[in-house]
């Protein structure tokens, strides 16, 4: 409304001028002559300075907000059509939140859950233990009865496969880098930075603010620390701890005299290069996040073990008895990637650090929940709340 | 030097140990029981002939400043031929070859560099080997018949397969110290000065992120090694153009942004001295980008202070220079 308010102004400038200049010119008056003119410049500059406010922010100023490239989806119109873009974005996960879960229908629950239980695995209550460096800073090979620092994890839901390309790029489309509530306070002024080759919001190995074709069920890849967590927090989930993913990739079962059997490798306790895309033992680049079957879990949770590596929500602690320290902070990263040479490396205890910045070619992220987070009973409110909560609570969803 | 040993009082071996033995590097004169060359420090295992072949083996000079990634290129070279040996099937010779590989190999497993070349010559280690190269496609990248045939052969037939025959390399891991100050001071290691004069090839290692964070130094050294090869090989004053095959190889460069994609156009960008040095003085050159470390970090040691430390391995860009180096060496389609 404001542009051609001002559209309307300059056409009005524009006339007045002409006829300035027309009367200037008629009655050979300097004067009139020159305020025509000059009314005719400010006017050329004024239309410049419209056309430079209509072009996109992010190429104004590199710290205004980026263009996402990809459509965004119209806004549902009701409660039903919200549901239907949620489950189908794979957001189930905030579907079923305490605070959302009285809005659904049975059906809708139904659904839900569903989806939970096809897309993440259950990982047990218990405890883990995380295997520290020694003083010379080695991971030494696990033992079958392990010491180390025993952590105890809460039930929770993991991603049975990372993150991939088409589901992030839910997440673009959403608005998810203009959205200030899904990212911290601190790194909020630097997410106009977060663009991909072609400078607009996305991974950074995408183009246009899309993923190639034929990449999207390929992790996606290029994500930083805080794109990961901003990402998972869209679709009401969250990274996992250290603990947890070991917990889920190890499998660990506790023996009588209270110490714990863990597993070396997802499957075994034995590299079997044929289970897992890693050096020498895969296409050397990314592979879908489907493949490689056999390498899965116990829980059922696929490419624990090679492929990309995966952001974790700890931070690197490599020493356990300080003997030394990472001297710039480090997010933890773990499971290895298509490029990752060493077994040891590749190993479920294996940690390794990354600059949480950092948006490299072979690091994604799977999502976590907290089963107790998660409503996954009928609930007793149906069609007959929704009327009531849906004023409140559906504004309250991040769309 | 030469380490100590009783001489049997046999008159035939007698002569025998008496005939002098020329040093591989420097061509000096030892003695036949010698372990390392009395002039240039070499190992005189590499002057005795490789059974089954005559042709002599070809030296290639890997240079580059101290801390430029000589040894962890070499070593991951050696490792990553042996594991995989699709294109390129490696026999290493000797003690040293294997030791070179089995130190680094070690050292990035347990999240640690390797330590440092001394710069005391009888300490290197000499990478001696023998590469085959499986025939290949030049223009597709499908694999050849005679590639499919390899894969399919198993192992202990494939010898029938193979019909090249292969080249003998001899590589030394030299220390950047003793690199620089004989190309500043010549004569001070004869050992370096008989590898950049006698070297059929050289690929010389660059450290990008130096360069990135806008140093000139490792563009200063390489130019005065590029210079030092070039016054080397050219004494008699014929030629204007060094001939000799050069791959400059940007090292770490998976820390540094766009060198990976086009490492011509990050030297131009970064290391210009070289870079128009190489156009000028070079006729046979070419630019790589590589990197073993996928993050590196600082460690804060209790009692020793800081270290740097390689996070996990993931290597790339090792072969791709030695390769073409071979080629160059040994063109495939010359038997």
């Amino acid at each position: 409304m404001q542009k051609h308010q001002d559209k309307l102004r300059l056409a009005v400038i524009v006339l007045l001028c002409l006829l300035h200049i027309g009367f200037g010119l008629y009655a050979r008056q300097m004067p009139l002559l020159i305020c025509g003119a000059a009314g005719m410049v400010y006017a050329a500059v004024a239309t410049v300075g419209l056309r430079h406010a209509a072009r996109p922010a992010a190429a104004a100023s590199p710290f205004s907000a980026p263009v996402v490239a990809a459509e965004r989806p119209a806004e549902p119109s009701n409660t039903d059509a919200l549901v239907r873009r949620m489950l189908a974005q794979s957001r189930h996960a905030l579907l079923l939140r305490r605070k959302v879960v009285a809005n659904l229908r049975e059906d809708e629950f139904r659904e839900a859950c569903e989806q939970l239980h096809a897309r993440m695995a259950l990982v047990p209550e218990g405890d883990v233990v995380l295997r520290q460096a020694d003083d010379e800073g080695e991971i030494a090979d696990p033992p079958a009865a392990m010491s180390g620092r025993r952590v105890h994890v809460a039930p929770l839901f993991l991603d049975r496969y990372t993150v991939t390309n088409r589901q992030y790029s839910d997440f673009v489309a959403a608005g998810g880098y203009r959205d200030a509530t899904l990212w911290d306070l601190q790194v909020w002024p630097a997410v106009p930075d977060l663009v991909d080759r072609t400078g607009q919001a996305g991974p950074a190995f995408w183009q246009q603010g899309r993923y190639l074709p034929g990449e999207e069920d390929l992790p996606v890849v290029g994500v930083s620390w805080y794109e990961a967590q901003a990402a998972a927090r869209w679709m009401g989930k969250r990274l996992p701890t250290d603990a947890e993913w070991v917990k889920a990739a190890c499998w660990p079962v506790a023996t009588d005299g209270a110490a714990m059997i863990q597993r070396r490798y997802p499957w075994g306790d034995c590299l079997d290069r044929s289970r897992a895309n890693l050096w020498g033992s895969g296409p050397d680049r990314v592979v879908a996040v489907t493949e490689f079957p056999t390498g899965a879990s116990a829980g059922g949770v696929y490419q624990m073990v090679g492929n990309v590596w995966e952001w974790s929500a700890s931070d690197l602690r490599l020493s356990a008895n300080q003997a030394y320290g990472v001297v710039a902070p480090l997010k933890s990263i773990r499971g290895g990637a298509f490029d990752t040479y060493f077994d040891n490396q590749a190993a479920c205890q294996f940690e390794s650090g990354e600059y949480p910045w950092s948006r490299r070619h072979n690091i994604g992220f799977r999502c976590a929940v907290g089963a107790c987070d998660l409503v996954l009973d009928l609930p007793q409110v149906g069609q007959e709340g929704r009327a009531e909560a849906e004023a409140s609570e559906c504004e309250a969803v991040p769309v | 030097m030469t380490r100590g040993a009783l001489q049997p009082m046999v008159s035939s071996e007698l002569a025998q140990s008496a005939a002098p033995v020329s040093c591989f590097v420097c061509e000096a004169a030892n003695t036949r029981n010698a372990e390392y060359c009395r002039r240039c420090g070499s190992p005189m295992a590499l002057a005795h002939p490789t059974p089954g072949r005559t042709a002599r083996p070809k030296m290639v000079a890997v240079l580059g400043p101290s801390g430029s990634g000589k040894t962890v290129y070499l070593g991951m070279l050696l490792d990553m031929l042996s594991r995989q040996p699709q294109r390129l099937e490696i026999v290493a010779r000797g003690a040293s070859s294997i030791g070179l590989q089995q130190t680094t190999v070690s050292a990035l497993a347990s999240c640690e560099f390797p330590a440092r070349t001394g710069a005391d010559p009888e300490s290197w280690n000499w990478m001696h080997c023998e590469i085959h190269r499986h025939e290949t496609t030049a223009a597709a990248g499908a694999p050849s018949l005679a590639e499919r045939l390899v894969r399919a052969v198993p192992q202990n037939r494939r010898a029938a397969v193979k019909k090249d025959p292969g080249v003998e390399l001899v590589v030394p891991d030299m220390a950047g110290e003793a690199i620089l100050e004989e190309v500043e001071h010549p004569q001070t290691y004869p050992v370096v000065r008989a590898m950049l004069q006698n070297s059929a090839a050289a690929m010389l290692l660059i450290d990008a992120p130096e360069l990135h964070r806008g140093q000139r130094d490792p563009d200063f050294a390489a130019m005065k090694i590029l210079s030092c090869l070039k016054e080397l090989e050219l004494q008699d004053g014929t030629a204007r153009r060094s001939r000799r095959p050069l791959a400059l190889v940007f090292t770490k460069a998976d820390q540094v942004e766009g060198c990976r994609e086009n490492p011509e156009e990050f030297a131009r960008m970064h290391a210009v001295g070289t870079w128009q040095h190489c156009r000028w003085e070079l006729c046979d050159y070419a630019f790589f980008a590589a990197g073993v470390v996928g993050c590196c970090a600082w460690l804060e040691v209790r009692g020793e202070g800081r270290r740097r430390a390689p996070l996990r391995i993931e290597p790339h860009g090792i072969i791709e220079p030695f390769a073409w180096l071979l080629e160059k060496l040994h063109p495939q389609g010359r038997r």
